[in-house]
């Protein structure tokens, strides 16, 4: 046990008191296993990573069988029994066969007993476990009493991101250790972070092995205390925005070269921080922006990240290649769903009569005003008022051509409209739509083909 | 007379030889020995049928013996002449299916105690057993009657006709009419009535109505084939008109269960008594008196005819005299015990089976007291078991939180006046009391766990605790039960 946890406690820094628990539970094959181990945490914290090292210790070190699966794969029982069985009794081939819970349980029993099978330890690591609450009714009630079903020396570790409190079925459940495993604060991510100083170093003097100045530069500066106080200026930005330590990582790997871009250059010394927080100020809040994003490309281009959203917008609205009347119908389909129909009169046709106020209605608006119907989401229109509200907005009178008909379906294809109910009646006009794109989306458009639509939208008066 | 069957002549042949080996020794139900040919001759046909057996057999073996190890296929050849070779499994299958192995049980191998040796209170018991049907039913005289008429009446007239008998559980229904078979079958050995096959199905024992057929099939000849093969059969066989047919009673036990939607297989069991050539007689039994009118279609219960009977439960008195026909002359049981018996089980079910269990559990209560006989105080105490609920006493052993938590659920539907509440509401009447109480307040997390352990024992029904703020709560013990079983506990205390 204690060589395991040794073992462990390099790869996962700042775990200690984790694998400590972990190996008290089921570090010794030859001593009895609980029956279910309950892991939890946020995701990022190095559940799956920690349980795959232990088992996989476990397993060389003693006489351990392991199996680790991921519930998401298993869309049937049947899936999740033959991976466990095939990892927990290797070398059986396509011999191996279980049909149902009671086959599965059947086969491992039937270990119990077998010669050198005393000292002989199985453990499971279920990945997602939560997906096992979606499964036939039977298999979680079963994993959690497998021990006691099998009389093996076995022990079920779940591993999912929601408490144990969110499992409990109306048919009741044995017990379970539960065994959380909280964030990391600043300080240990700090560590973490900074734990592959080295491989991170080495990595750079490969990278400017051709450029011998540069490499000078970089040998010297480039040094732990230089590597954490980097660290310290990025947490300081990302700490509020995520701990997801991986993210984290990715995110500091590729900031690290804008940060020391001056140092290389010769223009800043390496131990003016306040001068390098300076220049790396804009980039990393740039950077914050795009988190979890993972878009591949150098950070440079993305210094001007001010207007990055909305240039994403613009480019995708003009990128998007739509015929001219099918550009119409989505902005016709965006007043349709954003616009209450009782405005269609007043917002569409032309000789409609003078329009009364009265108190109640200014009431009415006042107290509305900040429920902004765009803000609110889209409401759903019928075909009908699509096409009234295409033809009052279009002022040349085409056709109604199936052509026309076509591009209605087409755009609900590209997932700009979708049915909100009456997907099969839509020729009796019972169907009913909505549009999905945003305000930003159709005013591009809208300035593509010449058409203003804050004119349109009562928002807006 | 077979021939007229239709079968293929092949099964015939089989089908003599499986009724003899396999319903040889079946005295009490089964079909009648009719002209049979001799023992010499199921001889001979044994014989040369095995060696039919084994030609049909041959092509088959190489590929057996290919696909399978060497030691399973060699004794195939033994099959031909000897039957206690070991078999293949397929074989052995075949076997089951032409019904030539009858299906026995394993034999204990210590002997089962001797009468002579068993208590007096162990006689009671065993005399008390449901399953110890007396020779004649007590209080039962008049239905026996009226089915007795009927069928005797039907194999009197060689017709076919259909009988309804209803009634609740336990009031002795299937034993009535499996009594008068008995009673017909004996006079029939005597030749004092034309002879009759009789068959019986089960609703309940059959996986799927249509499965009806097999059953049926596999009384009249021991084979066991598909549904539609003993459908095509049994058309065959009740449609077609052949000398010397004898009557045919039909028993369907548990009707009710026999009706799907498109009601084929009831149709079919009432509609082949109304063929001429049938001369099947169909007593179907279920438990509700308005089964044919309320479930059953129009043709359906235009078939089944108007000849109906109702079993009415057992009164008090009767179950009486029911308890001491079966104590007999034993002095195991007060008078008054069984009194008490009877009286509190006809004012809940009139169910005789219920009544016996209970005798068996006061004899089982007097012999752990050592008492030769069972007093009132055993009957109490078996009826305290048996009828008695058992929500006050879990609720009373239920830990203090759980207690609490159901407080709270009854506090939670009277203040809402609603009788579904929510997690959220029952939550927040747990601090409430808690802190009335003085006791700290759970974390909700435990106060899901605590009611998933409450919903498992189905004192309260809960949702899954997926939704856990939001999972409807029902109380499924009274709000009198819980003040009940706590302020009672704390007077006690």
């Amino acid at each position: 046990m204690e060589s395991i946890c040794s073992s462990m406690e390099k790869l996962f820094p700042c775990r200690e008191a984790a694998i400590g628990i972990l190996g008290e539970l089921i570090g010794d094959s030859k001593e009895a296993y609980p029956s279910a181990i309950y892991l939890f945490g946020h995701s990022g914290t190095g559940k799956t990573a920690l349980t795959r090292a232990f088992l996989k210790e476990c397993g060389r070190k003693q006489n351990v069988r392991t199996a680790h699966l991921n519930a998401i794969e298993c869309y049937t029982t049947k899936i999740m029994l033959e991976i466990l069985l095939d990892s927990l009794a290797p070398g059986q081939g396509d011999a191996l066969k279980a049909d149902n819970m009671l086959d599965f349980v059947e086969q491992l029993h039937q270990w119990h007993g077998a010669p050198g099978a005393e000292s002989q330890g199985f453990l499971i690591a279920v990945d997602n476990a939560e997906r096992l609450r979606d499964m036939d009714a039977n298999v979680l009630p079963v994993l959690l009493r497998l021990q006691q079903l099998t009389s093996l020396n076995l022990c079920v570790i779940l591993l999912s991101q929601l408490p144990f409190e969110k499992f409990y079925n109306k048919t009741g459940l044995s017990e379970v250790i539960s065994l959380h495993l909280a964030q990391y604060n600043k300080a240990e991510t700090q560590r973490i972070l900074g734990s592959d100083f080295a491989q991170v170093r080495s990595q750079l003097l490969e990278q400017f092995a051709q450029d011998t100045k540069r490499l000078e530069i970089c040998q010297e500066a480039v040094t732990e205390e230089f590597y954490n106080n980097y660290l310290n200026l990025f947490l300081s930005v990302f700490y509020k925005a995520c701990r997801d330590v991986p993210e984290l990582q990715l995110t500091a790997r590729k900031c690290l070269s804008i940060y020391l871009e001056p140092v290389l250059d010769g223009t800043v010394e390496a131990t003016d921080i306040s001068r390098l927080w300076r220049h790396i100020a804009g980039p990393l809040r740039s950077a914050l922006t795009q988190i979890y994003m993972r878009i591949e490309k150098p950070p440079e281009e993305t210094e001007d990240f001010a207007a990055i959203e909305d240039q994403s917008v613009r480019k995708l609205a003009q990128s998007l290649e739509l015929p001219y009347y099918a550009k119409f119908l989505l902005i016709a389909a965006f007043l349709a769903s954003h616009n209450a129909a009782n405005q269609d009169k007043r917002l569409f046709v032309k000789h409609h009569g003078k329009q009364r106020k009265r108190m109640q209605m200014v009431n009415a608006r006042a107290k509305t005003t900040e429920k902004m119907s765009t803000t609110l989401g889209p409401k759903s229109f019928s075909i009908d008022r699509l096409l009234a509200i295409f033809y009052a907005i279009l002022e040349e009178k085409v056709g109604l051509t199936c052509n026309l008909l076509s591009q209605i379906s087409t755009l609900v294809h590209l997932k700009l409209l979708s049915f909100v109910s009456g997907e099969q009646n839509i020729m009796d006009g019972s169907a009913r739509l909505q549009c999905t794109i945003g305000l930003e989306f159709v005013m591009q458009i809208g300035k593509v083909v010449g058409f203003n639509v804050r004119q349109y939208l009562c928002d807006f008066m | 007379s077979r021939l007229a069957e239709g079968t293929p002549r092949r099964s015939i042949h089989l089908s003599n030889i499986v009724e003899q080996r396999v319903f040889k020794e079946d005295e009490v139900i089964s079909t009648p020995k009719r002209g049979r040919p001799s023992k010499k001759t199921i001889q001979d046909s044994d014989e040369d049928y095995s060696p039919k057996k084994s030609v049909q057999k041959t092509p088959t073996r190489p590929r057996r013996s290919s696909t399978t190890t060497k030691p399973a296929a060699t004794p195939s050849k033994g099959i031909a002449t000897t039957t206690a070779a070991p078999m293949t499994p397929s074989q052995k299958m075949k076997k089951i299916r032409a019904g030539e192995l009858s299906p026995s049980m394993q034999q204990r191998t210590d002997r089962p105690a001797k009468d002579a040796s068993k208590s007096e209170l162990q006689l009671a018991r065993e005399q008390l057993h449901v399953s110890v049907v007396p020779k004649s039913l007590p209080c039962r005289e008049r239905e026996f009657e009226n089915i007795y008429a009927f069928l005797e009446g039907k194999i009197q007239d060689q017709c076919g006709g259909c009988m309804y008998v209803s009634g609740v559980p336990g009031t002795g229904k299937t034993a009535t009419v499996t009594g008068v078979i008995r009673t017909l079958q004996r006079m029939a050995n005597q030749n004092e009535l034309p002879t009759f096959e009789f068959l019986e199905i089960n609703g309940m024992r059959l996986t799927e109505p249509r499965q009806a057929y097999v059953q049926i099939y596999k009384q009249l000849t021991g084979k066991t084939v598909s549904w539609e093969q003993a459908h095509s059969l049994l058309e065959k066989r009740f449609t077609t008109p052949a000398p010397r047919r004898v009557t045919t009673v039909l028993l369907v036990d548990e009707l009710d269960i026999l009706c799907n939607r498109r009601q084929d297989v009831v149709y079919n069991l009432l509609d082949w008594p109304t063929k001429s050539a049938a001369k099947l007689v169909v007593v179907t039994i279920a438990n509700t008196m308005d089964l044919p009118e309320r479930l059953l279609m129009g043709k359906v219960t235009s078939r089944l005819g108007l000849t109906r009977l109702t079993y009415q439960p057992y009164s008090h008195k009767q179950l009486q005299e029911i308890v001491t026909a079966r104590l007999g002359g034993s002095e195991a049981f007060k008078g008054e015990a069984v009194q008490l018996v009877a009286r509190k089980v006809a004012a809940v079910s009139g169910d005789a089976r219920r009544a016996l269990d209970i005798c068996r559990r006061a004899t089982e209560i007097a012999d752990t007291a050592l008492v030769k006989c069972v007093t009132m105080l055993h009957v109490q105490q078996a009826l305290a078991e048996m009828i008695a609920s058992a929500k006050v006493q879990a609720i009373k052993n239920c830990s203090r939180l759980e207690q609490i938590f159901l407080q709270a659920v009854a506090a939670e539907v009277t203040r809402t006046g609603v009788e579904e509440t929510t997690f959220m509401g029952v939550y927040l009447q747990v601090e409430t009391i808690a802190a009335f109480m003085g006791v700290t307040t759970p974390p909700p997390g435990r106060a899901l766990r605590v009611c998933a352990k409450l919903g498992a024992e189905r004192l309260i029904i809960s949702e899954h605790s997926r939704n856990d703020l939001f999972q409807k709560i029902l109380l499924n013990v009274s709000a009198d039960d819980i003040h009940y079983a706590l302020r009672v506990g704390d007077v006690a205390n």
